[in-house]
């Protein structure tokens, strides 16, 4: 694994740590940083980093705390406190 | 997650315990905490309850990596942009 992915998968962890721990300004450096590391050396950033940030503010979500997830038919959706909702599609049956 | 003595100076800094070990302004010296926040100049360590922005350039910082070992680093060697000091040496196959 290059370090760049290491970095990446680093920061993700230290962003759902700061989050915990209500630190969101800290948690949302360490999501601009790991997606800044990922669009210089072209990596595609891993599933759980996208469906647990934001895109519109960048705060690592906790669902629950700064997140609502609701089921939808075939997809969900995922309101962050800043207002952007995020769906993600489900295969039903 | 493997911050190897070699690869530290262009792997992730936030996240590792730190100690600044010796610098050109006295007051910086001996402060030790986990460090939270980089810039291209500076580092931020959390040391007793506050962030303390601490010049790269003119500092030696002390590294714990997660597997114990001390590493010794100038902060001179660190002086880059936070996403851009990974690909200073090696590992791109764009140079």
């Amino acid at each position: 694994m290059s370090i760049a992915s290491e970095r990446i998968e680093r920061l993700s962890e230290l962003a759902r740590e700061a989050a915990a721990e209500g630190n969101h300004d800290r948690a949302r450096r360490y999501v601009r940083r790991a997606r800044r590391i990922a669009e210089r050396n072209r990596l595609s950033l891993p599933r759980q980093f996208v469906r647990y940030t934001c895109d519109r503010c960048d705060a690592y979500l906790r669902p629950g705390a700064n997140a609502r997830v609701r089921l939808r038919t075939g997809h969900v959706v995922v309101t962050c406190d800043c207002g952007e909702q995020d769906r993600y599609p489900y295969d039903g049956q | 997650m493997n911050v190897r003595p070699t690869t530290l100076p262009r792997h992730e800094l936030v996240g590792l315990p730190v100690e600044v070990r010796t610098a050109s302004n006295p007051a910086f010296e001996g402060i030790s905490g986990e460090c939270v926040m980089e810039t291209t100049q500076t580092l931020g360590i959390e040391s007793e309850g506050r962030v303390r922005q601490v010049p790269k350039e003119a500092a030696e910082f002390a590294w714990t990596l997660p597997s114990g070992e001390v590493v010794a680093t100038a902060g001179s060697r660190l002086v880059a942009r936070p996403a851009r000091r990974t690909e200073h040496r090696g590992d791109s196959k764009w140079r």
